[in-house]
């Protein structure tokens, strides 16, 4: 009999519940080197970044009526600003902000 | 009470198949294996087998399909030959880590060196160590049964695998042969249907084949050497029902024949053991003492059976019909498996490695009496001559 210490078992097959909001045990945002920016001026609301996004990073904020960015899982791979119709957004690098990935200390 | 029909190695297959009622069958041609997808293809035309018939757009397609039509609980089956084998290995791994039990025939074919066709275990040898289920019929009704008792075991709650049952491409896949079909019911009662520990069920959604980290990734390793552990006695139980239930006789995983007083053994397993059963009648019609052991699963490999059984005898010729270049022995696989086997048994047996049947040629019985004498030779002076021989192209003595 092996044993497995209670901290480090993992489900059957590693499957889980899917996760109706966040996965928090798999944190990707800092694998990023760029982050999309937008400029809401420009954006009309066309929602191909809500799509495309293969991680969901992009969602509709009835309320404010615009996208918001999901900072903790966006790996950056800038699909979103491939598919931006009115080129709303235009990608920076991580050092650029004082927050960046690059000057985590830790996973967020 | 069933019927006795006379089918080839693929029409058998497809026959347990569809009495195991699959939901989901993928599709790719190849021969020789792809016989078996004509006619379940043709089965799903004509209404006799309820099942989504998706034609895949190549064998990784193939095995992609399947990994997600378990996930969601279907009960699965795909095939391959040779190349094709190789070209969805990447998927192999990834299905046996999602503990899902689909059922891949392998009707085998060589690897192109280049451009072969014939029959040569390589193919689905080189996937031996993926994590699932793998063993070889000797005839039609062997690889019905062999179908059948594989959903068995890889669907247990204690197992969890997918399988690859092997037949040899051609000598049996092609070759027709008596077949006991039995009645429906008896497959039921045997086979209940598929239960997945995890449905596909919108109320619960979970998420399969997530990224893991590598502390994560150690654990799941450890989960499947432990089913392949619990395994072994799962499929003694399923192979004393399969007898039960289907009036069979057959071994777990290894089976004897002719051994009451044999000093020497061929060691084989798949199509050709049928030549060598020939070949050990007209031997001892000639005197020797010879005997044949059949290996029914390679994987997972029944170690202690096979020391148990090997050690009585005093030389085993293991008859390889694949390669494993530059390996331990220089021969094929399966000797490294048995001089492991053998290493803590209380009395070893000499053991050497006849390549045979290699690129899909025939073993005839000339070449099961030569290997028969290598082995007299071996027992006589007390050592093999050699640990491998490339049977029909070695110098004289």
């Amino acid at each position: 009999m092996f044993v497995i210490p209670k901290e480090r078992e993992v489900p059957f097959a590693g499957v889980t519940p899917a996760p109706v909001g966040a996965q928090r045990m798999m944190i990707t945002g800092n694998w990023r080197t760029y982050r999309p920016v937008i400029n809401h001026e420009e954006c009309n609301l066309c929602m191909n970044c809500v799509i495309f996004c293969p991680d969901a990073c992009w969602q509709l904020n009835e309320a404010e009526d615009e996208v918001v960015w999901n900072y903790e899982f966006c790996k950056g791979c800038l699909v979103c600003m491939n598919e931006c119709t009115t080129n709303a957004l235009t990608k920076a690098h991580e050092l650029d902000f004082e927050g960046g990935v690059v000057r985590l200390e830790k996973l967020f | 009470m069933g019927k006795e029909v006379t089918l080839s190695g693929t029409a058998a297959a497809s026959q347990a198949v569809k009495m195991a009622r699959v939901d989901v069958i993928c599709s790719f041609p190849i021969r020789p294996y792809t016989a078996v997808m004509m006619e379940l293809a043709k089965m799903v035309a004509n209404g006799e087998l309820d099942a989504e018939f998706v034609h895949g757009e190549g064998e990784h397609a193939q095995l992609s399909v399947c990994y997600g039509a378990s996930a969601a609980g279907a009960r699965t089956f795909t095939g391959s030959s040779g190349v094709g084998v190789t070209y969805a290995f990447e998927t192999y791994s990834p299905i046996s880590g999602a503990r899902l039990p689909v059922q891949m025939m392998i009707a085998d074919r060589t690897l192109d060196p280049p451009g072969d066709f014939g029959s040569e275990h390589t193919d689905a040898m080189s996937c031996r160590d993926q994590g699932w289920l793998m063993g070889w019929a000797e005839t039609p009704q062997e690889a019905f049964d062999n179908h059948l008792i594989n959903y068995r075991v890889g669907e247990d709650p204690r197992v969890m695998l997918p399988q690859f049952v092997c037949q040899d491409g051609y000598f049996v896949s092609h070759l027709p042969g008596k077949v006991k079909l039995p009645d429906q019911a008896q497959v039921d009662d045997f086979l209940p249907p598929y239960k997945p520990p995890h449905p596909l069920d919108p109320k619960k959604p979970v998420s399969h084949g997530p990224q893991i980290r590598p502390d994560q990734g150690v654990i799941m390793d450890l989960q499947r050497a432990q089913a392949f552990l619990d395994v072994p006695k799962v499929i003694r139980e399923v192979i004393d029902d399969y007898n039960r239930i289907f009036g069979r006789n057959y071994s777990p995983f290894v089976e004897e024949y002719q051994t009451d007083d044999a000093e020497v053994v061929f060691f084989i397993q798949g199509a050709h053991a049928l030549t060598a059963r020939n070949a050990i009648r007209h031997l001892r019609a000639k005197g020797l003492k010879i005997g044949l052991v059949k290996l029914r699963f390679v994987r997972p490999f029944p170690t202690e059976e096979v020391a148990a059984v090997l050690s009585k005898f005093k030389a085993v010729g293991v008859v390889e019909t694949s390669t494993s270049y530059g390996g331990a022995m220089r021969g094929g696989n399966l000797l490294h498996e048995v001089r492991a086997a053998l290493y803590d048994a209380p009395s070893r047996p000499l053991t050497t490695s006849f390549m045979a049947g290699m690129g899909g040629e025939v073993i005839r019985l000339e070449e099961f009496y030569w290997m028969a004498e290598m082995l007299a030779a071996a027992v006589k002076s007390g050592k093999v001559g050699k640990y491998v021989y490339w049977v029909g192209f070695e110098a004289a003595a």
